[in-house]
């Protein structure tokens, strides 16, 4: 199979750049590995905001539909429940179905595989019933099933608040909000409010000792300052916050640079968010944490800049198309991640080391 | 336990199914993953870990972790987390090592 773009995942990143390049006439091909398209945004029911100017503020699955409706009138090939698995030596993507592999070849790739959550390990972590508050948010949001009854949250960040908050709604008892630092880190105080008016308490500068049941989860014991406590729960959703998923982006070659505002180790680029390999652009979490609406407008931006080598767009407007975006990913950004892009950029034009990573 | 009405989703189950965990029935909607559809009767242990033996359920429900793998319709290690289910489908939990399929004879 060949192709103009190949898009590496279907997020809001990744339809978002797909936007830019199928609408300028190109040739694209999406490949996920789940069966819709949209991402993370499709079990995510809060607002969204901010987001760019072209969008007004929804809810995330309503952003997901929205993205994969903009995208059926242009030619757009899926390839849903799909994997690149690896590469051929004439550069071509290995993808599987789950059954065949077979090549796809394509002028530019766009890597916007997301990122993945990190778990936070204590003793006997891994009985079932303790997951990612990701994939409790999935279970209520996507597949409509009760993770528990009686759950407890370990960390304070605005996705924890949030789900805490998803999982009362649909009748889960959370009977904990569990911070290891000394207050709570969402940037959103409203929602932290309006936990501890319910009645959930915080226990701060604590942790999880130890979680004990047969076969799952039944019972945590938890490190106060002062004291240890223990609580029946069959539920303990935790947020170890996300890094990003590199896999395709080592196996691509790419130089990697140290950037902790963006989550540590990620691949370098330029403000084309195009790599040191000329036809890999990258785009979303995996150029950096952030949120959704920097993630659209960095999808914006590869797919500007890929558009651009590939002819489908004139340099001088995919220049300030690409200003215009540049400008608006400033405000729209966390202050200190926006700075921290910055200066990951100029790793790129000022390399210390040409490989970072010793193989 | 299944989600019948959600607070802003509203109904959403619509199409239920059959599937087989240790050839028992259970109810489960189409769209849904094996991994939940399980935890929504109650099954949380998926499979045991090869060296401990200890008990593994779903942790990232992404296809990450690896955690929920699970036979599925006779094939070992499915993540059962990134397979939805269909009606019949016959589900087995991971207990040991799975078979590796070899296409050297070994003899």
């Amino acid at each position: 199979m060949k192709t103009d773009v190949l898009i590496i995942g279907g997020g809001p990143a990744g339809l978002s750049t797909a936007i830019e390049t199928a609408s300028r006439g190109l040739d694209v091909t999406i490949v996920d590995e789940a069966s819709k398209l949209g991402g993370q945004l499709n079990q995510q029911t809060q607002a969204l905001r901010p987001l760019p100017s072209l969008y007004e503020s929804m809810r995330g699955f309503e952003l997901a539909n929205k993205l994969i409706e903009q995208i059926k009138d242009y030619n757009v090939r899926q390839l849903l429940n799909h994997r690149v698995v690896g590469f051929y030596a004439d550069g071509s993507a290995g993808i599987t179905d789950e059954e065949n592999v077979f090549p796809v070849n394509a002028k530019k790739i766009i890597v916007a595989s997301g990122a993945a959550e990190k778990a936070v390990a204590f003793p006997k972590w891994t009985l079932p019933g303790i997951m990612t508050i990701g994939a409790a948010q999935t279970l209520i949001n996507r597949d409509f099933v009760m993770p528990g009854r009686e759950a407890v949250i370990v960390g304070s960040s605005d996705f924890a608040m949030e789900t805490a908050i998803q999982l009362m709604d649909v009748g889960i008892r959370v009977k904990a909000i569990i911070e290891k630092q000394s207050g709570a880190l969402a940037k959103e105080q409203e929602k932290v409010r309006e936990l501890s008016r319910s009645g959930i308490p915080f226990y701060f500068n604590s942790f999880i000792k130890e979680a004990r049941g047969n076969g799952q989860v039944e019972q945590i014991d938890v490190a106060l300052p002062d004291d240890v406590i223990t609580l029946n729960v069959d539920l303990v959703c935790m947020d170890g916050g996300r890094a990003p998923i590199l896999d395709v982006l080592y196996q691509l070659g790419c130089s990697f640079g140290f950037q902790e505002e963006l989550g540590g180790w990620i691949p370098q680029y330029n403000n084309r968010f195009q790599t040191d390999r000329e036809d890999v652009f990258i785009a979303g979490n995996a150029a950096g944490i952030s949120t959704h609406g920097p993630l659209l407008l960095t999808g914006m931006i590869a797919g500007i800049s890929a558009s651009e080598e590939l002819q489908a767009i004139s340099a001088l407007e995919a220049h300030e198309i690409r200003e215009a975006l540049w400008k608006e990913l400033e405000l729209l950004e966390d202050k200190e991640m926006h700075s921290g892009r910055v200066k990951h950029l100029e790793k790129f034009a000022n390399p210390v080391l040409k490989d970072q990573f010793i193989y | 336990m299944h989600i019948e009405k959600h607070p802003v989703l509203g109904r959403q189950l619509h199409k239920p199914v059959t599937i087989y965990f240790n050839d028992q029935p259970y109810q489960a909607y189409t769209q849904q993953s094996v991994a939940a559809a399980l935890m929504a009767n109650g099954i949380k242990k998926l499979g045991v870990t090869r060296k401990l033996v200890q008990s593994r359920g779903l942790f990232c429900s992404r296809g990450r972790c690896c955690s929920c793998y699970m036979t599925i319709e006779g094939e070992d290690h499915v993540r059962s987390c990134m397979t939805e289910v269909e009606d019949g489908m016959r589900i087995y939990p991971n207990m040991d090592d799975p078979e590796v399929r070899r296409d050297i004879d070994e003899d």
